[in-house]
């Protein structure tokens, strides 16, 4: 589907104005052509009928016609004619010598009959000062029709920016409001009454999704705390029990059970519980980090379990290369990607950490995994295989990248796992 | 040592009591708020767990109270909150240490342990049990007088079998102990197997006796009779 162009409001309600404005000026131009037009045929009409009158009256009283002026000759015919063909009209072009040009004249032929004698009169007047008056009106409604389309152009133009200021400012308001962040929404001065009900619209809804946001918080917050303690009771507990030799020589596979899912289910809340977090913005403080002593910082503290698996940790890491993201982040996301990559990776090649040029590079060898791609960063989406993770691991690493801007992606490659993060392109 | 627990939740205050009382401390109980500052005003103690999310107040404010009495008394603060403000801010009111629910008791023995050494800096800074002992200054671990040379790791472990005794500790909270929650996937505790293997090798090598013992596939327990 072909994309439709935007337009300012203001823009368009002057695109139309315009176009209104143009039919106006072309209709009552064409309106007033109609009418000189009009008037100019009359005058002619009524000064032809009083030359014809004087001299039908000159012919009948037997006057002389020799003092005639120029333009009206009269020539006695010597046959007949029809006098239903008369009289003729016509514009002709006549020759000025006061102006030494060809002007534009209407001419008025008759016939009159005296007895049994014909007269043939022709009368030219010259119009062109008629048909220049009315040939101004065009001339003079096109020009006028464009300096006012200038104008409201060029008037819309330097008063957008003033009319719209106050909606351009309430914009901005929207755009860094964030939620949960409790700071008082200021309120844009404004005369105008629409912006005026958006802005009264805007603040309702800010104030009902904090209203909203604040009991979701709390209710995340109270759910997690309730938790907690009876996992920390049932903890304890099982701890006890596992200390307790005539238990576990008799329940020691019931107990390890219980114990595995208790620890599976307090883990799962704490990322659940960070992931909700992170969601909600509450880390929203990114600094520029150079990434080289945190990577350095993370693959000691993953070089242990590395080399029980023998295998080895190869960094390529460039001074420069910096993320603009929250360090607490930075270190979920390292921690995250590193233990992947050690985890999951096999001996045939080493596990390599590459920076610069604004990426971050992590990747491992090891066999297909049969997952794709992109279902790869959804919760809870695991190799069955992996029987101890949560599969949140990806999708908190995922959720962080996005509120921080960066885009990861992941693809296989040369039987190598390759994570990459690089800061999102700006649209 | 006598301490004085803060928690509102009867059976979690019942288990920690007799867990710590096992491991040879005076334990004192408050439910409340209000019991837990009474407490304070009247008694001395020489360490303070305190659960921040009290029903009737909010247990910063014993901080306070306890900071104000003026003896040396270590806080540990136990809470179910995960928020990185409480975590400074509790630190920042002088605090010694943060814990979150739910925990391991062998780790919150860890914990109190260490507070207690620093508060008592002048009482004792060894630790003995049968032929072994460890010098927590000197970060050093003897088997009858003779040096064991141990890496960080396994030394901190074999400090955290020594703080508990004849219980057994679990993979989780051994991993949890050394490697802080870098490790937790299951199939990543083989390398405790390599840690416990090693130091145990390096005890009875130096004359020591097999202390360490693999417990049910679960855990490990220091047990001094074999």
């Amino acid at each position: 589907m072909r994309k439709r162009r935007e337009l300012k409001l203001l823009s368009k309600t002057t695109f139309i104005y315009l176009i209104f404005t143009f039919l106006a000026f072309v209709l009552s131009g064409i309106f007033l052509t109609h009418e000189a037009n009009q008037f100019i045929n009359k005058d002619l009409d009524q000064y032809f009928a009083r030359v014809e009158h004087r001299i039908k009256w000159a012919l009948e009283h037997g006057r002389d016609l020799d003092r005639l002026p120029s333009n009206i000759q009269v020539i006695a015919l010597s046959q007949p004619v029809v006098l239903s063909a008369y009289p003729q009209y016509g514009d002709t072009l006549t020759y000025n010598p006061g102006l030494d040009d060809m002007q534009r004249a209407r001419k008025r032929v008759i016939v009159f009959r005296e007895g049994d004698r014909y007269y043939r009169t022709v009368m030219t007047k010259p119009v062109e000062d008629y048909f220049r008056f009315r040939d101004d009106i065009f001339r003079t409604v096109l020009p006028a029709f464009i300096m006012l389309a200038v104008g409201i152009v060029g008037f819309n133009y330097l008063l957008s920016g003033y009319f719209f200021r106050p909606f351009n400012k309430i914009l901005d308001l929207m755009k860094s409001y964030k939620v949960g962040q409790d700071t008082e929404v200021k309120t844009v001065d404004t005369t105008t009454r629409e912006f005026n009900k958006m802005q009264d619209l805007f603040h309702q809804m800010i104030h009902r999704i904090e209203h909203d946001y604040r009991h979701l918080k709390e209710y995340t917050e109270n759910m997690a705390h309730e938790l907690r303690t009876p996992l920390a009771v049932i903890r304890n507990k099982t701890e006890n029990l596992i200390s307790d030799d005539t238990v576990m020589t008799r329940q020691s596979s019931a107990v390890k059970i219980i114990y595995d899912e208790i620890n599976h289910l307090s883990r799962l809340g704490n990322t659940l519980n960070l992931i909700t977090k992170i969601e909600n913005g509450e880390f929203d403080n990114p600094v520029w980090v150079t990434t080289r002593p945190v990577i350095e910082k993370h693959v000691e503290a993953i070089s242990e379990l590395a080399e029980l698996k023998s295998l080895s940790v190869e960094t390529d890491l460039s001074e420069e290369h910096r993320l603009l993201i929250e360090p607490y982040l930075l270190d979920i996301v390292l921690k995250n990607l590193l233990r992947n990559a050690v985890s999951y990776g096999t001996a045939e090649g080493p596990v390599r950490i590459i920076t610069g040029e604004s990426r971050l590079i992590i990747s491992n060898y090891g066999p297909p995994m049969g997952i794709p791609g992109e279902k790869l960063f959804e919760r809870f989406y695991r190799n069955n295989n992996s029987r101890g993770s949560l599969g949140l691991g990806l999708s908190l690493v995922k959720k962080i990248c996005d509120v921080s801007r960066l885009t990861i992606d992941y693809r296989y490659e040369d039987d190598q796992h390759i994570f990459r993060i690089q800061p999102s392109a700006t649209s | 040592m006598k301490l004085l627990i803060v928690e509102d939740n009867k059976r979690l205050v019942q288990d920690m009591e007799r867990f710590l009382k096992e491991s040879g401390y005076v334990v004192e109980t408050a439910l409340t708020f209000e019991r837990a500052n009474d407490k304070i005003y009247l008694y001395q103690y020489d360490l303070i767990i305190i659960d921040l999310g009290l029903p009737d107040g909010d247990g910063m404010d014993l901080i306070q109270t306890i900071k104000d009495q003026g003896h040396d008394t270590g806080i540990l603060i136990l809470t179910a909150k995960d928020a990185l403000d409480d975590k400074v801010l509790g630190l920042d009111l002088g605090a010694d240490d943060y814990m979150t629910k739910p925990f391991h008791n062998a780790e919150l023995n860890a914990r109190i342990r260490s507070i207690l050494r620093r508060h008592k800096f002048n009482r004792s800074n060894t630790l003995e049990i049968d032929a072994l002992k460890v010098d927590l200054l000197a970060a050093q671990a003897f088997v009858d007088e003779q040096l064991l040379d141990l890496t960080k790791k396994e030394f901190d472990l074999l400090l955290y079998f020594m703080q508990n005794p004849n219980r057994v500790l679990t993979k989780e909270s051994i991993a949890e102990h050394l490697w802080g929650d870098h490790i937790d996937q299951a199939d990543n505790f083989d390398f405790i197997y390599n840690h416990i293997k090693n130091l145990r090798k390096k005890i009875t090598d130096a004359g020591g006796k097999n202390y360490i013992q693999a417990k049910y596939g679960m855990g490990y327990k220091f047990s001094t009779h074999e």
